[in-house]
Parts: C-alpha cells; structure tokens; sequence
C-alpha cells in the first residue's frame, strides 16, 4: 500500500505540476497579449495588436540603447526592489507588502524550486540543514504576517472594507493555505516515527537494536520525534550512545531541529496527538493540501491579483522610462490596458479620491478609482451590462480628474489618462453624461413608473419645495424664468429639446403634477445659474426647485437593477 | 438686531425698485440727497412702456379723457383723497418732465403731447389712452390716428400676440389695415420677447427679418412689430428697420412681461448708481427698527448675506400685492415692511364688487395707505406714524391705478411729492 500511495502521490504531484505550469504560461500569455488587445479610448483608426506590439518593442529597443535606461533601472531598484515610493506613503503598508512579497519571492525560489535552483547554487544543499531550513521557516513566518496585516488592514479601514472584494481575501487566503499547510506538513514530518523508520532503513542500512534504540531515544529527545510506543528519553547513557550514532549517520543532513523555529514549536504542540496523525497518514494529506495549494496559486495567478508580481514592476519602469517613447498612439493604448492589470486593489486611490464625500452619499462604486478601474476593464472586455455601464457612467462623470488618484496609486498606473479615455468610450456608447438614463423613456413614461413605484414604495416622501404650495402660491406664470434661462436660450426649439420651460415646469407643480417633471429634459439640463430664481419677480425659488426634482428622479427612478438592461443602451436621437 | 457698527448710513432710504422707487431714488439723486434703494426685481418688469398719467375718469362711466389735466382737475375735486389731490398740477408736470428727460438721456426717448393723452393699439387690438409713448411705439399712434395703409406682422410661436386680433378689432374704421405672420429668424417653437429682442440687437437677424417681411408689404405705408425692437439699442434697430424696409416701423406693447418693462429695468439699474444711488437690488427688506432719535434701521436680506442700513428717513414704495408691499390675510390686508395701518374695506366680504367686471371696481383696489399731504402714512385718525417715513406709488390709498390708467403717472408725481416731502422736512 505504501508504495502504491507513494507513486499515486508523485503521479499526483507531477499531473498537477504540469497542469498548472500549463495553466499559469497560457494565462500568461492570454493576460499580456491582453495589453495588445484592449481598447481603451481608440479611435477607429487605432493601430492593430500587430502594430502595437511593435510599437512597444520599438520602445523597449530605443530604452535599451538610451540614457533613460539609467532611470528605469534606478526605479527597478528604487520602487520594486526597495519599494521606497511604499514606505513613504504608510510605512505598516510597506512592511505587509515587503514582508508578503520577500517571503513569496523566496520561498519559491529557495524551497518550490530548491531542486532546480537551490541544489545547483549550493551542492551541499538538503532542505533539512540550516540555513535553509531556519529560513523556510522564517520566510513562511514573514508571508503569514504579510498576509496578517493585508486582512487586518482591509478590516480595520471602513472604506476599504466596504469595497474589499471576495478576490482580495482569496488571494490571500491562497497564500495563507500553502504556508500554513507546509507548516503543519513539517511539524508532522518532525514528529513522525514511520519517516524515521523508513530513513533509518534508507541511511543506517541496519536495523541493528544496538544502533536504533539509542538513536530513537535521542531523537525521541531532540527531534520531538513521537515513537510509539514511547521510548526511554530520560536514560543518559543511552543518549549519549544515540548522539554517537546521530553524529556519524544523521548530523551531516539534519541541522537542530529549534532552527525551524515555526514548526518545531508546533511540532512539540502536536507531539500528543502523533498517534492519531501517523495512524490516519495526515502527514501525507497534508501533502497532498500543501502542493495543490501550491499549484493553484500558480495556475490562479495570472487571473488574479497575483499578476500583479510581473504587471507592476514592468508598469513602474515603463512610466520611469517616460513618455518620449511611450506616448505614441499605439503605446498609449498598450499602457492603458497594462494599467488595468498592474492594479493590486490595494484602494489607497479610492482612500484618497476627492469625490469620496459623495460615495458616502450616492451607493455607487465607480465612483472610487479603485472600482472604476474594474468596471473599465469590465468596458474594455466587452463583458459589460448596459445597467453597469449606466453605473459607470455616472461614477466616472461624479470623477473631476483631478489626479489625486495618480499621484497616489503605487503601482504607478497613469489612472488620469485611463479615465479620459474611459470617459471618451463612455460617450462613443451612447453613456455622455451621468443621467443618460433619464432620456430613455418620455415624460408620461416616467411619470407612470413615478406613481406605480411609489404605490410599492413606504410612506409617501415629507414635503419639500416641490410639493409645498408656499413655493409657487405667488407664481404668476409671466415667463420671466424661462426668458432668462440660458438653457432655453440656447435651443432653438425649447420644446423640442427640453420638453418644457422652467415656468411650466413650475406651473405643472401648482397643479401638483410633479411626476411629469420628473422626466423633463429641462430639469436634466439645468446647469444650475440661478438667473431664474434671481429675477422671479415673486421670488419663487424655480433653479432650487430643478435641483430638488433632479435629486428626486435619482432617488425614485434610477435604475438600479435589470429594469435598464433593455432601456439603457441606447440614446434616442432628436427628431428633426 | 446688534447695534453693529457696519451699519450702512444714508440720508434717504427707499424702499422698492419699481416705479416709483426708481423714481423717488432718481429725484432724491438730481437733489443730491444721500440715497440707498433696496429691492427685488419686481413690477417694472411688467411695465407695457407707456406712461399713463390719468386716461380714465370717472371709472363708473369709463369716460377716456382726452385732456389728461382737466381730468386731474376733476379727479381731485371728485375723490380729494386721491395722491394726485396732494399734488398741484405744475409739480406733477415737473415731476414728468424731470423723468421722461432722465430716459431721454439713457436713451429712451418718449413722445408726449403737453396738454393730450395719445391712443395707442394694444396687443390684443383694443385702443388704450395713455400719456407719453416710447418713441419706439409713436409711429403707431400716428397710423391710428391717421388710418394709413398699414402692416401689422405677427410670429409663429409668440403667444398673447396677434396681428389678426388687432385687424378684426380695430380694422372696420381702417380698411388698409393688413395683418401677416411670419416666422423669426433662427427661433423655433415658442418664442419669447426678451430673446427675440436679444437676437434683434444683431444685424444678422434684422436683415433676416426685413427679407421675411419685405414679400408681405403691398402698399403699406407702415409696419407695425410687437415690441421686440432690441434692449439697449432699439433706437438704432428702429432705424434700422426704417431704411432696410423704407417704411416707418413701430411696436406694439406686448403681453406682460414684456421687452418694454425690461428696457425701464435696464436704464434704472444702470444709471441710478452712476449719479451716486447705492443699490442693493435682488435683496428685500427683512427687517426695519425705529429708532428713538427718528431715524430708520433696516436689516437687508437673511444669513450671511444680511447687511444693516441706517437712514434718516424712508420712501416705502413696495406696491400693492404683486409687489408684495401689501399683504391679504384671512383677517384683513397688512403693510408688510412696517406694519402699517393699511385704509381697507372694513371686512373681507366687502373686498370685492359682486359683479366682478363692474365699472366701479372693487374696493380691494382703493386699499394702501393714507398719507398727510407729505406724502406721509397715517393713521385712521390722521396721526402720522413715523415723522421720517414717506410713501410712494400704488402703496398708497384711494386710487384704482388700473381702472383709472394713471399708474407710473401715479408713481412718478407721488415720488416727486415724497422727496419733495423729505426736503420739505429739512427745511
């Protein structure tokens, strides 16, 4: 049996190597033809994958042979390797990042990988004999505080918590699983008798009592190992003769045991239960968890955040090497979309978006960078749903490009230049402004879904401007409003274009008719300057009224559902 | 109120910014008295341009006046306690002239003849007496009175305005009277006079206009325009008009508010500072205190936009309830700045005339307030309220400015009496 599981074991563990080696390399190349692919603020003249590729080898070519390879290096070191632009923005973000990303980084190349690069650096290697065995030990440390203080501190920041997605926490937790599951997996290594029987078997090539009993007991004694049934550790001569033998066949491969600082304590915890484990083969289970793991992170990286180890540090010394040869057309679109994936979610954009404020007000994501970026790659997919699109619309419209986004982000994506393009698209499809959706349905149309919803909806709403007859008992309806309105003025056919003026949007108040304003081109295009309002000259609030109508046909009809997804997408044209 | 001491400090205070407020802040102005005018845009808006000085007398018999100052005559033996009666007729003239010379000079000229009321046609085609006209609208009691060939053009999307209307009303006496409607150039569905006369400031839209109305002239001596002719240039588009089309062009008043009344607004508001008025107009008066030394403390506009003036005295010239210087309530009609006593009917049933269209009127139209002959409110008993406080225009008691067509006369010469009034004081 045991040689039966040992092979299903390795047949397992190859299967699932190579899968997910095959996995992560097309993922690989799926996600980095992607920047080649993905349009963001194209035109229809843009250049073709083909030509961008070029364009960015033609860059990376001119780099390679300029002066400015000195500054993208410097940033290599500077902001990938150091992580210095980290540690100036929050240095507990800086230490969860190093910590995460050294551990990571080496614990594949010293430990997944010892085989292929450790052995062949050092001959002498064996994953048992210190440092490397303390270092395991201390690098899975480090990836377990890293992963801490990522979930720590996507809990303890409210917004951040608001927005974190399931993503954020499986990456995570993919890693927690492979580091926690080795640990467990050495610490019942250490404990268990079969693997000491089978190595005695393999390196004593004797099973001479004479040699085994005072090596089980020094063992036993130093090595934590849980021999069953127990063997006598307290027995000074028979130590002394264990640590003879452990000299002469064991200590060339076997450095003390307290090196593995992490498993050797857990190793002692377990120690009682050692029975149960060997008896159940947890050892072996543990195993099989600890490399599947492995393996899924793998083939999950390229479609997760992890991408991020090979988009960002490319990211960071594309926008070190400048613009001059990156700001060509071609290259513009290949930064834009490698920008999406150089994207960690970390949120620091969102954290410091100046029109966070109204996040607080209005429940709708894109309006923080962080989440704009997804539904724009969502955009730039092809995979959006008209009402996302609608939600995105308005998120990026709420945006005043003021940059702080930029400034911010530590993977250095140039996200100022990303929302004009995606705002560009956005009009290109019809979404040219905030409230697109409000011109999808007719006047009567709207005040007919006004009165049904409200029939559904709690109590009526409290009375406000629109609805108090102190507002517009002294309206005379003289037109003054609507001759002073610069709106109307610049239509040549109000009706046509605005459906109606302010002071029959008023006069429809009187006759508490508000549902019909609601949907009224007028109140959506409104740009607030007040000339009504100042010149009524019964001093009926009529600029306070539109804005207050506005906010209500947000609270009452915005979409919010898949009531839009036949009506949003398009725009209907003015007749003529 | 603090006794802060940012108090703006005048002379003269008024209160109003129609009419007779800017009449009253002009007199006070030419008498080089300290003034500060307060007020939201209000009635002068609805200002049709013309200038009334008394048309009809009496109202029960509808009998128009040709001569405006025989009918004063009379109208003050008749009701003694009309503003007119606290007036003589040499003060109500200068009080006219000194304003029509003040829109002259703005560029505003109006036609008047000294001892003649004028009939002008009005947008629904019915004649009205008036006493100075805009010069803008002159042409059109000329071709009234003489009945020449004549086109009345009217447009596609202007609404309370029509050509037709005027032909079938006044057309039976004036056969050559023609009417014609056309589309304004550039503008689609309802029109609005402000932007129409807005776009006519343009040479573009005149020439477009002429080209439109040049097909429809036949044999018109004159044509007549609802009054669009421009804000602050209708002079020249007049003329304009006149040389592209070789005709004399006039304006109708149109249906208010109208381009007329925002041609009035402009003037004041432009120059009434230049010959030192401090206005603090779109603001209303939202508090008043009278101080034991006689002298006036008002609080200006609400939060962090409110400001204090202090003056010696103050012409209230709020108007009646449209401006909002007079307020009907359940339980009687109320002076809303001062709390004044108000002269009204003694109970609300007795407000109006049964017969809504009755020739006498309805009381409610005779409340304001009553005035000792310094155009000063008192009181029932003829006891003045406060000795520094002055009122002006349709504010005040016993007259029926719309029935009796005396309105800016009214507001104009009870102006001129309140500032002669303050002087009077002083002295």
């Amino acid at each position: 049996l045991q040689t039966e599981t040992r092979e299903f074991a390795a047949m397992l563990f190859t299967i699932s190597a190579y899968l997910s080696l095959a996995i992560c390399l097309f993922g690989l190349i799926y996600r980095i033809g992607r920047w080649f692919r993905l349009q963001i603020g194209a035109t229809s003249d843009s250049p073709n994958p083909g030509q961008r590729l070029g364009s960015a080898a033609a860059a990376g070519l001119d780099l390679i042979f300029s002066r400015r390879l000195g500054s993208v290096l410097l940033a290599l070191g500077k902001d990938v390797v150091l992580q210095q632009h980290l540690f100036r923005q929050d240095w507990r973000r800086w230490l969860m990042h190093m910590s995460l990303f050294y551990g990571v980084i080496l614990l594949v190349f010293l430990h997944a990988l010892d085989d292929q690069i450790t052995r062949a650096l050092f001959p002498d290697y064996a994953s048992t004999l210190n440092p490397y065995l303390f270092l395991r030990n201390l690098l899975g440390a480090l990836v377990l505080t890293g992963a801490g203080i990522a979930v720590i501190r996507r809990r303890a920041i409210r917004a951040l918590k608001r927005f974190s997605a399931p993503s954020d926490h499986l990456a995570l937790f993919l890693l927690a699983l492979v580091v926690v599951s080795g640990i467990l997996l050495e610490s019942t290594q250490i404990i268990s008798p079969s693997i000491f029987d089978q190595m005695v078997i393999d390196y004593l090539g004797d099973d001479d009592p004479e040699l085994v009993e005072p090596l089980k007991a020094y063992w036993a004694a130093e090595y934590a190992v849980a021999f069953s049934p127990p063997v006598r550790e307290t027995d000074a001569s028979l130590l002394a003769d264990g640590k003879n033998v452990h000299r002469e066949f064991c200590a060339e491969c076997h450095s003390p045991p307290q090196s593995a600082f992490v498993s050797y304590a857990v190793a002692r915890a377990i120690k009682p239960m050692a029975g149960f484990i060997d008896r159940q083969h947890l050892d072996l289970y543990l195993w099989y968890l600890h490399f599947l793991a492995s393996f899924a992170a793998l083939a999950y990286l390229p479609f997760s955040k992890f991408f991020h180890l090979i988009s960002t540090p490319i990211n960071l010394m594309v926008r070190a090497a400048g613009n001059t040869s990156t700001n060509t057309p071609a290259n513009r679109l290949t930064r834009r979309a490698m920008g999406l994936d150089a994207c960690t979610h970390c949120g620091v954009c969102s954290q410091h978006c100046s029109v966070k404020p109204v996040f607080q007000v209005i429940d709708n994501h894109t309006i923080l960078p962080s989440e704009k970026l997804g539904a724009a790659e969502k955009a730039a997919t092809g995979r959006q749903r008209p009402v996302e699109a609608v939600e995105l619309a308005e998120g990026s419209h709420i945006c005043t490009l003021c940059g702080r986004c930029t400034i911010w982000c530590p993977s250095g994506i140039d996200l100022q230049d990303l929302w004009q393009a995606s705002l560009k698209d956005l009009g290109c499809n019809g979404y040219s402004d905030p409230h697109s959706w409000i011109r999808t349905r007719s006047i009567a149309r709207w005040a007919e879904e006004a009165r049904q919803r409200r029939s559904d909806a709690e109590p009526p709403p409290p009375v406000r401007l629109a609805d108090s007859p102190d507002s517009f008992w002294a309206c005379v309806q003289c037109t003054t409003c609507t001759a002073v309105c610069p709106v109307v003025a610049a239509s040549d056919d109000p009706q046509r274009d605005l459906d109606m003026t302010p002071q029959q949007i008023m006069n429809l108040l009187r006759m508490q008719l508000k549902e019909l304003a609601l949907g009224c081109r007028m109140v959506w295009d409104c740009v607030t300057c007040y000339k009504c309002q100042e010149h009524c000259p019964q001093g009926v609030k009529v600029a306070d009224v539109l804005y207050e109508l506005r906010n209500e046909a947000c609270r009452r009809l915005k979409p919010t559902g898949p009531i839009m997804s036949n009506a949003a997408k398009k725009v209907p044209e003015p007749e003529e | 109120m603090d006794k802060g001491a940012n108090d703006i400090t005048c002379d003269l205070m008024v209160i109003g910014s129609g009419m007779a407020g800017m009449a009253a802040s002009l007199f006070a102005a030419n008498r080089d008295i300290d003034v500060v005018q307060v007020g939201i845009t209000g009635e002068i808006n609805f200002a049709s341009g013309l200038i009334d000085l008394l048309g009809v007398h009496p109202v029960e018999t509808q009998r128009l006046r040709k001569n405006p100052w025989t009918a004063i005559a009379e109208l003050v033996s008749d009701i003694p306690t009309h503003p007119y009666a606290q007036l003589t007729p040499n003060q109500i003239e200068r009080a006219l002239d000194e304003f029509l010379a003040f829109l002259r000079d703005a560029g505003q000229p109006y036609s008047a003849h000294p001892n003649q009321n004028t009939r002008v046609i009005t947008p629904v085609g019915t004649i009205k007496t008036t006493y100075a006209v805009p010069a803008s609208m002159a042409g059109g009691a000329a071709a009234l009175a003489t009945r020449i060939p004549c086109l009345l053009i009217d447009f596609y999307g202007l609404k309370g305005y029509s050509a037709r209307q005027i032909k079938e009303n006044i057309g039976k006496n004036w056969p050559d009277l023609r009417a014609a409607r056309i589309n304004f150039p550039d503008l689609k569905g309802e029109l609005y006079t402000e932007k129409m006369a807005w776009a006519m400031e343009t040479e573009q839209t005149r020439q477009k206009l002429v080209q439109s109305i040049q097909p429809h002239l036949g044999d018109a001596q004159a044509v007549g325009l609802p009054a669009i002719l421009g804000i602050y240039r209708t002079a020249q588009v007049l003329a304009d008009l006149q040389d592209a089309l070789g005709l004399p062009v006039f304006e109708i008043p149109t249906m208010l508010p109208a381009v007329t009344g925002l041609r009035l607004r402009e003037a004041f508001e432009q120059r009434l500072p230049r010959i030192g008025i401090r206005s603090i107009y779109q603001h209303k008066v939202t508090g008043v205190e009278a101080l034991n030394d006689g002298t006036f403390r008002f609080r200006i506009g609400n939060g962090p936009a409110e400001q204090t003036v202090r003056s010696r005295a103050a012409v209230l010239a709020t108007g009646r309830f449209f401006g909002k210087g007079l307020y009907a309530q359940r339980t009687g009609i109320k002076e809303t700045v001062f709390n004044l006593p108000v002269y009204q009917p003694p109970d609300r049933t007795r407000w109006h005339h049964k017969d809504f269209l009755h020739t006498e009127g309805h009381l409610i139209n005779q409340t304001g307030l009553e005035i000792d002959n310094h155009f000063r409110p008192v009181d029932g008993n003829r006891n003045l309220v406060y000795p520094g406080l002055f009122a002006a225009g349709s504010v005040l008691a016993h007259q029926d400015w719309m029935r009796q067509k005396c309105g800016s006369g009214l507001a104009i010469a009870s102006a001129y009496g309140a500032v002669s009034g303050y002087r009077d004081l002083l002295a």
